[in-house]
């Protein structure tokens, strides 16, 4: 139990530090940014209780809003992908699997992790970028803006997908 | 009762759910007032060490390139104080010089240095962040240029740092004059494009041209008259048709900028003072 918390924090501080300093300077043509610390948050075992999901989302985001200053844009949107995180990995997990796990293609398969995070991320910058351009209301550069980020940060879950060891 | 009681245990993770969504929101909206606790920006010591030395590190890629420019900007300078120690010989009058040593009335400025340890271009509202702060007589409101033009207004400092809302914010407006006509106007950017940004509601009598230089008009206190902005690169009649737009070539590389100076009038608080007091806020 311990174990596992020094382990989850330890993710948590290298995922922050690699979104502050790396990702969230990169932003391919002017739209899309990948936000790679949503995986510690679609990563988060399938039990975990939803107050718990609730408060490391909003704890993430607003670490990482006072790297980007941004403060409340990210903490509402992964507030909102911690509370919606576990309907969608319902819904993609197969019927009758009561089993505590670790959502990944070896658990759910490709197509249900696939899915299960798509939803997750498009919920995710849909939030992000309706805030983030709240007084500016260019709706073509939200529905782009979400496209190319949720794309992005889909490809390097993925990546990371097939370096993950079957446990 | 106990019915509602069972829902609201039933359900705690939505009640928790909207108290966090609420916190973030008014998050959101705090940093839209004026002078927020730095604790929520990159302003706050931690997260500005983090900054400080990746940029330290990143500097060194940049050293000769930003040497040269420095050196450049040297020698501008030693021209100019050439021509005018020229022009101080030609008058000869101690009397004279005593004078123009007085005459800036307590509206002269003070500037200080600083180095760029965040900057951000690709959002609508974007912040950049300095290693100077408070500490350093860094305050809010004070102007903030480079060697090529204006950067932009300090919106925050703490102790150590501070962040600046730079031309590229949809939020900063600048008071600007075009060379030479005497026309003033506001600088106001759209989120759009990183290499230009908007003069809004020029009067329909304005004198412009494509091609104008824009610099700071001087009324604000917050910038001395003549640091060049931009250049107009296109005129275009306002959406009602009572004033000109024009869209503006900024001179500010934002995308590399690294060493700024801060400038700060002296009788700023005076004049601020003032202005309130007969506005009767």
């Amino acid at each position: 139990m311990t174990r596992d918390l020094f382990i989850r924090i330890r993710n948590f501080a290298i995922l922050a530090l690699v979104q502050a300093l790396i990702f969230s300077q990169i932003h391919l043509f002017g739209y899309a940014t990948a936000h790679i610390y949503l995986i510690f948050l679609l990563k988060l075992p399938r039990f975990t209780s939803r107050n718990e999901l609730l408060l490391w989302g909003f704890l993430f985001g607003l670490v990482i809003d006072i790297f980007g200053n941004t403060p409340g844009i990210n903490a509402c949107a992964a507030t909102a992908l911690a509370f919606a995180r576990n309907y969608f990995l319902d819904a993609f997990t197969q019927k009758g699997n009561a089993d505590d796990f670790v959502p990944s293609v070896h658990t759910i398969g490709w197509s249900g992790y696939t899915t299960y995070a798509l939803f997750n991320l498009l919920l995710f910058y849909f939030v992000l970028y309706l805030l983030e351009l709240f007084t500016i209301q260019y709706p073509v550069t939200l529905l782009i803006s979400v496209a190319g980020s949720t794309i992005l940060t889909m490809l390097f879950t993925m990546v990371l997908e097939c370096f993950t060891r079957k446990k | 009762m106990q019915t509602l009681l069972n829902f609201i245990i039933k359900h705690n993770h939505w009640f928790l759910f909207l108290l966090l969504e609420g916190a973030g929101v008014m998050l959101v909206v705090q940093f839209n007032s004026y002078q927020n606790a730095t604790i929520f920006t990159s302003a706050n010591r931690a997260v500005g060490n983090i900054f400080s030395i990746i940029s330290d590190v990143n500097g060194y890629f940049a050293l000769k390139s930003e040497n040269e420019r420095l050196l450049q900007h040297n020698r501008e300078l030693l021209e100019q104080v050439g021509v005018l120690n020229e022009k101080l010989a030609q008058t000869g009058d101690s009397a004279t010089i005593a004078a123009l040593g007085q005459g800036t009335d307590g509206r002269g400025f003070i500037y200080n240095t600083a180095s760029v340890v965040n900057n951000s271009v690709n959002s609508v509202n974007n912040f950049i962040t300095l290693d100077k702060g408070t500490a350093d007589g860094v305050l809010p409101e004070m102007g903030l240029f480079c060697d090529k033009g204006v950067v932009g207004i300090i919106y925050t400092a703490s102790a150590h740092y501070s962040i600046a809302i730079p031309l590229l914010n949809s939020k900063s407006s600048i008071s600007c004059r075009i060379k030479g006509s005497e026309s003033f106007s506001t600088l106001q950017w759209d989120g759009d494009d990183i290499r230009h940004s908007n003069l809004v509601d020029l009067p329909r009598y304005s004198k412009l041209s494509v091609g104008d230089t824009v610099v700071t008009s001087g009324f604000s206190s917050i910038f001395p008259k003549d640091i060049p902005i931009g250049t107009i690169e296109a005129i275009e009649d306002s959406d009602d048709g009572m004033f000109y737009c024009a869209k503006v070539l900024l001179s500010t590389d934002f995308t590399t900028l690294d060493k700024v100076y801060i400038v700060g009038s002296k009788g700023y608080e005076e004049q601020k003072e003032l202005e309130q007091s007969t506005t009767g806020k």
